[in-house]
């Protein structure tokens, strides 16, 4: 029913191509998933790199400006005290104007300090840069007082008091130097999270890859064996269906014989008789009418050469069907008969030979035999123009060899396939036999066939 | 005087009773009975011993042949005329090794029969012309095709005349008797008839007469 048939499989090609379609997403997603985790991580590793630069760029150059700020501190107090200490009046004026650019130095450095200063190192560059005024405004006192003579006792309290201030900047420059210490600290902690947290997503990624991977390869796997297995049903459905086609082929080749076997005996024996009985009373009429009535005569003689030729023709058309001999005599005498047949016919000669056949054959055998020859010497006859034909059938402990070769001029083998050989091959593979063909303009056609001798079942 | 007395066997009715109708004409036969198939004719021979049997080699259960091989076997003395559609010589060469004497078609019977009848009651064996023909025509064509020459031939006269008396059914001492030979040289005489023609018991043969024309 092909109509059935291709429902059914434009059906199967749509689930076909929706399971094609959903597998291409999964593997697709898959990839995307990949590629994504990838770019991700990538991106993650670069903005943590930038980051770690960033940090360690703030604090070197924090620490560089401390530093700046730490020296130019140290050499105004320097400066400061070698003025004070030498107490040269002559270098003086020089002296304290040098001291006080040491001072602005140092503002300069603190003002240099890098911009992005949070608030508390403002509050306390703020405080270095108020005590540096404090040293100023001491100091320019200090300056002042000396020139007036003040006695050395009273400046005393000033100069402790610059001391003071001088230990108190460098303490407010350590704890910006701590602060920056630990600012750095904080990144790299941060930093470091950062990077944890990098690490769990991809691990989370690879995962979730992993995952969808397994997955992905169950489905397939079940998937593929699905279509194996279906392959293999489908496979078995085309084996057995060919089985039934060749059981039913079988099955026609022996109906058609049976048939010809059944409508040969009918015509041979029901109207061949009696035809011949019909023959028999006008023989008795023709006796009992005179002689001398010549119309009478005349018409029965007519009848009798109507009813012999109906004979004739009744017998041959049975003969065509299924020659008697066959089950009458057996398969030897009925290829006699067929080879004596043609050469009468004036086609061609026919010898046949035949070493220790037995008569017990199967009939399916015998049949098939029968066919073959008959094919045979009919190609032979009608076709190869072929003069002489020799049909040699022999038999040994479990096989029938057969051969029919003719002087023709042969066919092409391979091109030419009739039904005839078609049907030749296929009644001698069926009985378990092999069939050759030989065919070539200067020798003729050869055909041969193996068939086992299988005899007749004891009934 | 003492009527020949014939069994029919046919598995064909109307055969039968034409068959039947046939021969009763004749003063000096008469049917004794009718068998349809091959075993009853075997059972009524054996009861009935008939002189002859007229039989169809067609029918059903036991054919013709078949049933002939059987009678001959018990009752070699009982003459059967074989009923025949064929005029091929397989068919002919297996009746006559079953015993057959005769040998009619059925087309020809009814011109036939009375005279197949007679012939074989008397020991002789008889042929549808139209067999003859065939045979005959088979056996030039093959000589002709082989190219060899016909071996009858290679027979001196005498050996012609113990041929003819032996197709004819006579046994070698009636051969003997009649040509006032010695059995012995008879069956001299038969040895080299069978090995000049290359042939394997009578009823090759006969089959070979016939062919000849020697029988009809």
């Amino acid at each position: 029913m092909p109509p059935e048939g291709s429902n059914h499989d434009s059906l199967a090609n749509i689930q076909a191509g929706k399971v094609r379609r959903i597998l291409f997403l999964a593997f697709g997603g898959l990839l995307a998933l990949m590629v994504v985790a990838g770019l991700d991580a990538l991106r993650s590793l670069r903005q943590l790199d930038g980051m770690e630069r960033q940090v360690n760029q703030r604090y070197s150059a924090h620490n560089q400006a401390l530093t700046t700020i730490l020296i130019s501190v140290h050499v105004y107090h320097d400066q400061m005290e070698r003025y004070l200490i030498q107490g040269d009046a002559s270098l003086s004026n020089a002296g304290a104007a040098d001291v006080k650019n040491r001072g602005d130095e140092a503002e300069v450095a603190i003002e240099k300090f890098p911009a992005d200063a949070d608030a508390e190192e403002r509050a306390m560059l703020a405080q270095i840069q108020q005590k540096i005024l404090e040293q100023e405004n001491s100091f320019a006192l200090l300056v002042m007082a000396q020139a007036q003579g003040v006695p050395e006792e009273r400046l005393q309290i000033v100069l402790e008091q610059m001391m003071l201030r001088r230990a108190y900047i460098l303490q407010i420059s350590r704890n910006i130097a701590l602060w920056n210490e630990r600012k750095l600290v904080e990144a790299t902690e941060s930093l470091a999270a950062n990077f944890q947290g990098l690490q769990s997503r991809l691990a989370a990624m690879v995962g979730l890859s992993l995952l969808a991977g397994l997955l992905l390869s169950l489905i397939g796997g079940f998937y593929i064996l699905r279509l194996e297995k279906q392959g293999r049903v489908r496979y078995q459905e085309l084996v057995a269906s060919r089985q039934q086609l060749e059981a039913l082929s079988a099955r026609l080749v022996d109906a058609q014989e049976e048939e010809r076997r059944s409508i040969s005996r009918e015509l041979h024996d029901e109207v061949g008789q009696t035809l011949g009985a019909l023959l028999v009373d006008i023989g008795q009429l023709s006796k009992l009418v005179p002689p001398e009535d010549t119309f009478l005569q005349s018409q029965i003689s007519r009848i009798k050469s109507a009813g012999e030729s109906a004979v004739k023709s009744i017998r041959d058309m049975a003969l065509l069907l299924r020659p008697p001999m066959l089950d009458d005599l057996g398969l030897v005498p009925a290829l006699e008969w067929q080879g004596r047949e043609i050469s009468r016919r004036g086609e061609m000669e026919v010898d046949v030979h035949s070493e220790h056949v037995s008569e017990q054959l199967a009939d399916d055998i015998r049949v098939c035999i029968y066919r073959l020859v008959q094919e045979a010497l009919n190609n032979a006859a009608r076709h190869s123009g072929a003069k002489h034909a020799k049909v040699s059938i022999r038999q040994n402990a479990d096989k029938i060899h057969v051969e029919v070769s003719d002087d023709g001029k042969g066919f092409e083998t391979e091109r030419v396939r009739g039904m005839g050989i078609l049907g030749m091959e296929e009644r001698v593979k069926r009985l378990g036999g092999t069939l050759l063909i030989h065919s070539t303009p200067a020798t003729g056609t050869t055909i041969r066939a193996e068939l086992p001798s299988r005899r007749v079942e004891a009934a | 005087m003492r009527k020949i007395r014939i069994v029919l066997a046919d598995d064909h009715k109307l055969m039968r009773s034409g068959l039947r109708v046939l021969l009763e004409q004749q003063q000096d036969f008469t049917v004794i009975g009718e068998a349809s198939d091959g075993r009853e004719a075997v059972a009524l021979v054996n009861s009935q011993k008939p002189d002859v049997l007229v039989m169809d080699i067609g029918m059903p259960n036991l054919n013709g042949i078949e049933a002939a091989g059987q009678i001959t076997e018990d009752h070699p003395e009982i003459s059967i005329v074989m009923l025949s559609m064929h005029s091929d010589e397989s068919y002919v060469l297996r009746a006559l090794k079953a015993g057959a004497k005769g040998y009619l078609l059925k087309d020809s019977a009814e011109t036939d029969l009375i005279r197949a009848v007679h012939s074989v009651a008397e020991g002789k064996s008889f042929f549808s012309p139209a067999v003859s023909k065939v045979l005959l025509d088979d056996y030039v064509r093959k000589l002709k095709r082989s190219g060899s020459e016909d071996p009858y031939d290679l027979l001196t006269p005498r050996e012609r005349e113990v041929l003819q008396l032996i197709v004819e059914g006579k046994s070698n001492k009636d051969v003997a008797q009649l040509l006032n030979l010695s059995v012995y040289t008879v069956e001299t005489h038969r040895s080299n008839i069978m090995e000049k023609l290359n042939l394997h018991g009578v009823p090759e043969l006969i089959l070979y007469a016939v062919r000849k024309g020697i029988i009809s």
